[in-house]
Formats: structure tokens, sequence, C-alpha cells
């Protein structure tokens, strides 16, 4: 066999675990862009999406199909959440927000483990799950289709933030929400729907997950915590940033992972993350 | 001013905590032999904790009860030698957690009084509790705790009924040497795959090390953490190693990325042989459908055992009917043995000294086909380990588990080599 | 001042008095665990309550002390002897660590803790010599040379001494420069150094000290439970555990870390006996809830609000 096919096949396998990570993280960003909130329940979004979208399956829509049927849950799900909860949390201290956030993470995770049990479940007869082979690279369907899904994803909501009127908004409150009312912005109206669009983004992930992942009550830590690493890592607000740090993210699991030790695989990772906001506190592009 | 308010509160509230302990102490009812369980109630093992409690409540009736199956103290009407007392449990939580089960055990022996306990399904919260058990003097029974050091270290008062990880690794390897000599297969090169947890790095070491022992070549070893989401360098490092068998002990996502992974990237050993968890989640099968088939998994307990004792099916049924119809499993089954062999000593003993009930304990000698189990027999070693444990390897075969080792409960015959991947 | 004093005064006797009249083994053990719990609480106070660098990665210093007592006890030392090993080792490795860390601002610095734990958890689960995942189990051995007792309450004793010296401590911190510059520096860094406060030297002496007394209880903690592993110990949702007894109470606050573990102390206890073998995840929903609501109308915790309202109530006094 060809001496290059194994690092090839790394690289290849590496870019689209980065875009697996960067489909879960662009929805973190937006919302920390523009209200400065860490949201710790995004990974608890991601369950809610993926149990969705298995519920949707059973009904006989597969995940493709009932991606936008779940993503418009979310948004609501993500407005109802602003107007109620965030909101609050936002009038008091800023460690208000980290504990808001991380108390709805324990509540949401308990009334999955309550209602659903913690039994992990998964589309029955997945569709996608043939592989493609060019040469001597090999990549699965379903991987290839949720990385395509991070791209499609990341461009719109870069068009969206950088080319409309409403995302017009949304920069001038995450540059500065004084100046923005001042200017006859509404602030509240435009925090709900950053943070309806970021539950949107996590809902278009959780529906392509499905494809390859099963769904448990605690299944969000396992993709969060890399979320957050990957847009600290790129800039906390940026959404080019986050991709960045995706694809560098995963670059360096699994390189690191068959260079060094599959159980190490995240020290590189850390490292990076630690190298990167000690030389460039902002993130690789983050502004500030 | 404001401090001496708060103060007074602090005071209050520190008093209220250090008395709502106290009162709940009470006697422990005379016809009654009291026997404390402590299980992960609540937290992350809750679902696993509520099956085991079923189970054991089940075996409670069962030797309280008249009717009579082939079972150690099954349908006696309670003890006989002790006066046809009746059998008491008293759970206690361990939330998984090794502080809590230490502080359980402690509730159970000084304020409810047991005469023995039994539990408690995670590694580390039986070693913890054990130790307790051992400072007071009270038998402690595990059914269902696997990692191997459990019994190695010296204690007095703890036995363990379930086979331990080196035995299922142990399994593997005799039944590599079965087929060499049935049917001269050959198996030399192994791949060891495991979660970096308790579970995969203690199974890990113990299939390491009795391959090495054994002259296997362990090609390549491969820990990993569970909560990964992709496992594109470990399945690089397993196909570089080009293994004759991979052994491997996963949870259920990370058990699906390595099939999936194995596929994509051709990995074609000739046969999977796992530490059962992941793979036999019945998700496993119904996710992977064809790619599933051909996967060796160790497994406790099949409901093939009818074949050695009719009252597996029964037993099933009535735990069923208690359980929202789950069948009986390797779990249930042995925390179902677990209270029965404990009952056979507590008869034995005669008498609910702690002394009497470890010494009837030591001279514990089941048959194995009085047991739910595939186990030889239930008799303890000098370290407190069941010598006579036994694990069983199935097959998935058109989607189903099939039991194909042991010979006296195979129902099938192993498939080798595994079917090539499909597409 | 007299007032704090009182009060840690009074708790001091009502423990002790509990240690002597209580048999109740439960009791005991709930006592232990809500007085390990406040030091840990205040310990994380420190750094992140008075500091304002919010850590979610505090375990690894209770760890240092948990692994400093299994590898004495395991070399068949005394581990009396770890509790200034442990301490050393957590304080050098605040330093090491935080040298660097402690510059970044809000988010940065806490996920910065979070890789930080993260590495030495990986790195406790690949080491040999550190047990691996198994970790250790120690054996039993009573005596005071072993720090194993018989009696329950010389642990609830032990662990109401490091309670007191850890309050008297933050009383002591409260009124030193060193509390006034963290303060000021929480409140405005900017102007804090623009008047000559060196950041990173006071922030470094609070993160040193704030490891060493988590180090302290984790070698109390570790002879209590006679076994150390990573989940146990070092792992995220202990270091989750400590920063919400540190919140719930009220942050930057001399009794906020206590009133914090009694939160969490009697909730937890609470929940398991009223819902317990429910095998479902109820604890877990109210648990999240409580913090939900407090997060949201409670922001500055139980003794912030108490503070707060004893405060408002002088002023309109005053006013009247």
């Amino acid at each position: 066999m060809d001496a290059l096919a194994t690092p090839a096949q790394l690289l290849v396998g590496g870019l689209l675990t980065g875009l697996v990570f960067a489909l879960v993280a662009v929805g973190l960003t937006l919302i920390y862009g523009v209200m400065d909130v860490v949201n710790f329940a995004h990974g608890e979004y991601l369950m809610l999406a993926m149990y969705a979208t298995l519920a949707l399956a059973l009904l006989g829509i597969g995940p493709l199909v009932g991606l936008p049927l779940v993503a418009i849950a979310l948004f609501l799900f993500g407005i109802v959440v602003y107007r109620v909860f965030i909101r609050r949390l936002l009038a008091g201290p800023p460690e208000a927000t980290v504990f808001g956030t991380f108390g709805m993470l324990v509540l949401l995770q308990g009334l999955a483990q309550a209602t659903l049990t913690s039994d992990y479940q998964s589309i029955p007869n997945p569709p996608f799950h043939g592989t493609i082979r060019v040469g001597a690279i090999a990549v699965s369907q379903a991987t290839l289709i949720e990385g395509i899904g991070a791209l499609v994803l990341t461009a719109a909501l870069f068009a969206f933030v950088e080319f409309t009127e409403t995302g017009r908004a949304m920069r001038a409150v995450a540059e500065d929400r004084i100046a923005a009312t001042l200017m006859g912005i509404d602030v509240q109206r435009i925090n709900g729907l950053a943070f309806g669009i970021g539950a949107a983004c996590v809902g278009a992930a959780g529906a392509l997950l499905m494809l390859s992942y099963p769904v448990y009550p605690t299944v969000g830590a396992a993709f969060a915590l890399t979320a957050f690493v990957v847009v600290a890592l790129g800039g906390f607000g940026s959404i080019q940033g986050a991709l960045v740090g995706a694809l560098l993210v995963g670059l360096l699991e699994v390189f690191g992972g068959f260079y060094l030790s599959p159980e190490l695989k995240l020290v590189p990772v850390y490292l990076a993350y630690l190298i990167v906001v000690l030389l460039r506190p902002q993130g690789l592009l983050g502004r500030r | 001013m404001h401090a001496r308010r708060l103060s007074a509160f602090l005071v209050a509230a520190f008093a209220l905590t250090a008395l709502g302990g106290a009162g709940t102490t009470r006697a422990a009812d005379p016809p009654e032999i009291v026997i404390g369980s402590i299980l992960p109630l609540t937290g992350p093992l809750a679902q696993t904790g509520a099956g085991l409690r079923a189970a054991q409540e089940l075996a409670r009736d069962l030797v309280n009860g008249h009717v009579s199956y082939p079972l150690p103290m099954v349908g006696r009407s309670g003890l006989p030698h002790l006066g046809h007392a009746r059998i008491k449990l008293v759970f206690a939580d361990s939330q998984a957690k090794p502080d809590q089960a230490r502080a359980a055990a402690e509730q159970l022996i000084t304020q409810d009084h047991v005469v023995a306990l039994i539990g408690t399904y995670a590694s580390s919260t039986t070693a913890t509790a054990s130790q307790v058990a051992e400072r007071y003097g009270i038998p402690f029974l595990n059914p269902d705790s696997t990692a191997p050091g459990l019994t190695a270290r010296g204690l007095k008062w703890f036995f363990r009924a379930t086979p331990n990880d080196a035995t299922f690794a142990d399994n593997f390897y005799q039944f590599f040497a079965e087929l060499k000599k049935t049917k001269k297969i050959d198996v030399k090169r192994v791949a060891i795959v495991g979660e970096d947890g308790l579970f995969g790095s203690g199974a890990g070491d113990a299939e390491e090390q009795i391959g090495k022992k054994l002259g296997y070549d362990i090609v390549t070893r491969v820990a990993y953490s569970a909560t990964t989401t992709e496992v594109n360098a470990e399945v690089q490092k397993v196909k570089a190693a080009s293994p004759d068998v991979i052994i491997i002990a996963s949870y259920l996502p990370d058990s699906l990325l390595y099939m999936r992974g194995f596929k994509e990237q051709g990995v074609a050993p000739k046969a999977i042989l796992a530490q059962d968890a992941g793979f036999i989640d019945p998700g496993f099968v119904r996710t992977l459908g064809a790619d599933a088939e051909g996967v060796f998994t160790r497994e406790v307990f099949s409901l093939s055992i009818k074949h050695r004792n009719q009252s597996v099916p029964l037993v099933d049924q009535l735990f069923r009917q208690r359980f929202g119809d789950k069948p009986l499993d390797g779990n249930t089954a042995r925390s179902i043995m677990g209270v029965l062999i404990l009952a056979d000593a507590l008869d034995r003993a005669g008498s609910t000294k702690p002394d009497a009930i470890r010494t009837a304990l030591q001279k514990t000698n089941i048959p194995g086909k009085l047991t739910l189990m595939p186990w030889n027999r239930v008799h303890f070693d000098a370290t407190g380990q069941n010598d006579g444990g036994a694990g069983i390897i199935e097959q998935v075969q058109d989607g189903k588990y099939e039991t194909v080792w042991p010979s006296d409960v195979a129902v099938r015959a192993p498939i080798w080599p595994m079917p090539a991947w499909k597409r | 001042m007299r007032a704090h004093l009182i009060a840690l005064g009074a708790i001091v006797v009502v423990v002790a008095a509990a240690v002597f009249g209580l048999r109740s083994a439960v009791a005991l053990d709930l006592l232990f665990t809500l007085l390990l719990y406040a030091v840990l609480g205040q310990s994380w106070n420190w750094i992140s309550g008075y500091g304002g660098n919010i850590s979610f990665g505090h375990a690894i210093f209770f760890g240092c002390g948990a692994y400093a007592s299994a590898l004495c006890v395991t070399h068949g030392l005394s581990p009396w002897l770890a509790i200034p090993a442990g301490a050393l080792v957590a304080a050098l490795l605040a330093i090491v660590t935080g040298f660097p860390t402690l510059a970044l601002r809000g988010h940065y610095f806490s996920i910065a803790t979070i890789a930080v734990a993260a590495l030495v958890d990986a790195f406790v689960r690949t080491t040999p010599w550190l047990g691996k995942a198994t970790g250790f189990e120690l054996p039993i051995a009573p005596g005071w040379a072993t720090m194993q007792f018989p009696q329950k309450g010389t642990y609830v004793a032990l662990a109401l001494i490091l309670f007191a010296a850890v309050q008297l401590a933050t009383m002591a911190l409260e009124r030193s420069r060193m509390g006034y510059y963290l303060r000021a520096l929480r409140a405005n860094h900017a102007a804090a150094a623009a008047v000559g406060i060196d950041e990173r030297r006071v922030k470094l002496v609070a993160f040193a000290w704030s490891a060493t007394m988590a180090a302290v209880a984790g070698v109390l903690y570790a002879q209590y439970t006679l076994f150390v592993d990573p989940p146990s110990t070092i792992a995220l949702a202990i270091s989750i555990d400590i920063a919400l007894i540190g919140v719930v109470g009220g942050i930057g606050t001399l009794w906020g870390p206590a009133v914090g573990a009694l939160v969490y102390v009697v909730l937890a206890k609470a929940v398991a006996l009223q819902l317990g073998g429910a095998g479902k995840g109820y604890d877990l929903v109210i648990y999240g809830a409580i913090i939900c609501l407090i997060a949201a109308l409670r922001p500055y915790g139980i003794v912030g609000t108490i503070v707060d309202a004893l405060r408002r109530r002088r002023g309109a006094e005053a006013a009247a």
C-alpha cells in the first residue's frame, strides 16, 4: 500500500471531523457574539434536536426532510427560552448567565432522563450508511453529508450576519449595546432572534448528527465541550473563526490520536487552545 | 448587625442538619432477617439500579414464598433453619459515587443493623462499600462487579459471585484453543481495543496479560475515551496492526463508531470479539443491521441457559411481570443469584451472627445446574472469588444473539471467519 | 468582624457538641460532607469570588491532596505528610498554570481552566504510578499515624478544624491589603492597574492559597473515603459541583460557600430520600430548576441577597 495512504486518510478524516465540530459550534458562537453569553446548555439543545429528529424518523420522516422542521422547532424554543429566562440572566451579574445556562443543562438532562430514559436510541436503518471510495481514501456517506451540511450552514449564517438588515443590527448590538439602542435598534428583539437562530443552527446540527450517532440524555456533553474549545480557539463570536477553529481541532485530534496515542488525542487540542489564547487572547479570528 | 443575624441562621441550619439525620434510627423487626442492599438508585446508573432492585425483590419473594424451583432456597417459606424467618431487604442509594456507597454501607450497618450486605454493581462503589463491611466485620456479597482487583485486597468479609474480567478474557482464549482443536483454526495476532475507564482498561489489562502468557501476539493495544465522537485514528491504528482478531470493550455510541469505522476503512479481521456493554445493547443490532452480523460478544447470561435449568424461563416471566416486560438479563440474573446465595448461607449458618454467616459463605457449594447462570458451581476460594464462574460467548447470527460457546449451552455453531462487510 | 467570629465560634460549638452527642453515622457523614464542601466552596471563592476569575477546574487541586494521600499511604508514609506535600504540589500547579492563564478575562479563563483540568485528567489516566483509570484503594489501618479513625466523629472534628481555619483565613483576607486589591481588581481591573496594583502577583497569591485549601480538603477526603480515582476527585463534574456551591450561596462573601454547601447537601439528601429508587432523573430536574431560579431571581446568591436586603433596610432606617 502507498506509504502516504494513512496520512492522507487521516487528513480527510480530520477535516471531516472538524466540519462536524463546526456544525455544533456555529450556533454557540453567534449567541456569544451578539450577547456575550456562553450558553452552557448548548449541548442539551443538540440533545433535544436529536430526540426531535428521532421522533420524526419514527413517524417516517427522514433526518434530511425533518431538518427544517427541527430547526424551526429549536428556533421557537430558543426565542421562548430567551424571553422567559436568558433576558433575566442578562440583567444580573456576569456569573448569572454562566450558572443560569448551566442550571438549564442540568434541568434538560434530568427531564430527558426522567421522560425518555437513559437508553441509547438511534434511527432504525439510517440512510446513507454506505462508503465512498476515492483511491485509497474512504469516507462514509453520512459523515460527508454532515460535513457538507456544516459548510452550507456556516456560509448561510455568515451571509445572514454580513448582508441582511437584521444581521447588521446583530453586529451593531455585538459591537456596542448602548450605541445600538440609541440608534433605535430593539436590543431585546435582536438578542431574542440571535438566541433563536443559534438554537436553530444546533437544531440543524442535531438532525444531521442522527445520521451517524445515537442519542441519549447526556449526548450533548460529548459535543459541547469540544464546541466550547472550538469557539474560544476561533474567537468568541466569529463565525469564520468557529469554522477554522473546528478544522484545526479536528486535525489535531485525529493526527494526535494516531501519532501520539488515542488516549492522549485531546492533549494537542487543549495545548493548542492554551497557546493560542495566551498569544492572542481574542482567539484566532476574534475581534477586540 | 446583619452578620449576627446571618450567624444565627447558620447555627440553626447546621443544628438542623445534625438533628435531621439523628431521628431516623429504628430497630429491626425480630422475625425478619434484614439484608442491606446498596444500589445506584439515583444518578447516572439509576436505570440499571432500578432493574437490580426489582430483581433482588423478586429473589426475596422467591425465598419467602412456597413455590419451588430448581434454585437454592426457593419456595421453602423463608429460611427453615432459622424458624422460617423471612428475609427483608433494606435498600440504600450509592448514586454510583464511591463516597456515597461508603456512607450507604455505614448507614445500613449502624442504623438498620443488617446482618449482611449485597451490592453494588459498579466496581468503584463496591470497593468502598466492602471496605466498610470489612471494618465492621459484616459479610458482603457482591453479585456483579467485575474489576479483577476487588478480590485481590485480602479482605476477609468480601465474597464475589460473578466471574471477573480476567475469567472473561480467559474465556476468549479458551474459545480460540477449542477452535484450533476442533476446526484447525489458528489465531495468532490479537488487537485489544478498550475505553480508558475502569471497565475498558481492566478488561484490556486482563486480555493483554493472559494473551501474552499463552503466547499470543498482542499486535496493538488501543485505549480511548468513551466520550469521544470519532475514532479515525483508533481505526487506523488497528488497521496498521493487521490483526487476526479484535477484542474490544466499548459502550454503545463508541461501539457503533468502531463498527462503522472498521467497515469504512476495510478492516477485516477473522473475528471481532466484544466485552458485552455496547455490543449487547438492543441498539447495536437495530442500528447496524447486517453490519452487526458475525460479531462475537461475551455474556454472563443468556435465556438459552434454560437447557441446563428449566426455571430460567419461569423466573424471566416473573421478572417481566414486575419490571415493565423487560427480559431477565445478565445484571438482573446475577442480582437474583446474589440474594439466593446469601439466603443459602444464612440458612446453613442457622444464625445471624456475622462469624457464622461468613463461615457458611466459605462453605458454599452450589452446583452450576442449580443456578440461573452458565457457572460450573458457586464456591468461594480463599480470596472470596467464586472459582466456579464462567461466561458464555454469543454471536450475532441472522440479527439475533445466539449462544455459540461453551458447547453445553450453545444453540448454534460459531460462524468463523465472520462474513465480509456488505458493499 | 466580631459578629463573624461569634458566628464561627457558635458553629464550632454546635458541631463539636454534635460530634460528642451524635451516635448516628448518617448524621456525622452529612456533617463531614457539609464541612468538606464548605471548605472547597470557600477555596474556589478565593480565586473565583473575591478574585473574579471563574474556575471550572478547581477539582484538580482537590485531586492533588487526594492523590498525595494515596501515594503516601501506598509508599508506606503517613498521610499526615500528604497535607504539606499535597498543598505544595497544588500551590505549584496553581502558580504554573495561573501564571499564563490568570491574565485571561471572563470565559477565556474559564475555558482555560477546563483545558488545564482535562490535561491533568489525561496525565493521571495514563500514568501508571498514579494508578491510571483504576486509582487507589487505601488499606484499612486505624490509628492516628495512618489518619484513620474508628469513630466518624474524629473525621468531623478534623473537617471542623479545617473549616474554621479556612473561615478565619478568609476573614483575614477580607481585612487585608490583598483582599482590598482583589476587590479593586474585580470591580475595575484597568483602574486598579492604574493605581499600581500588580494584578498577576495578587491573583497568583490568591490562587496558590486557594489551591492549598482544596488540597488539604483532598487529603481529608481520601482518608475518609479510602478510595481515590479520577472520576471521584479530578473530573469536570467535581469541579462544577465546587463552583455551584460557591455561586448558590453567593460569591465573594464570607459565608456564601457554607450556605451553598448546606443547600447542596440538604438538597441532594432530600431529593435522594424523597425520590430515590424511582430510577429516574427527577433529582436532576429539581436541582437544575433550583439553579435556574436562583440564577434568574437571586443572581447574587443567598448570602448576597440577605446582605443586600439588610443593607437596604438599614439605609431605609437611616433615611427615616
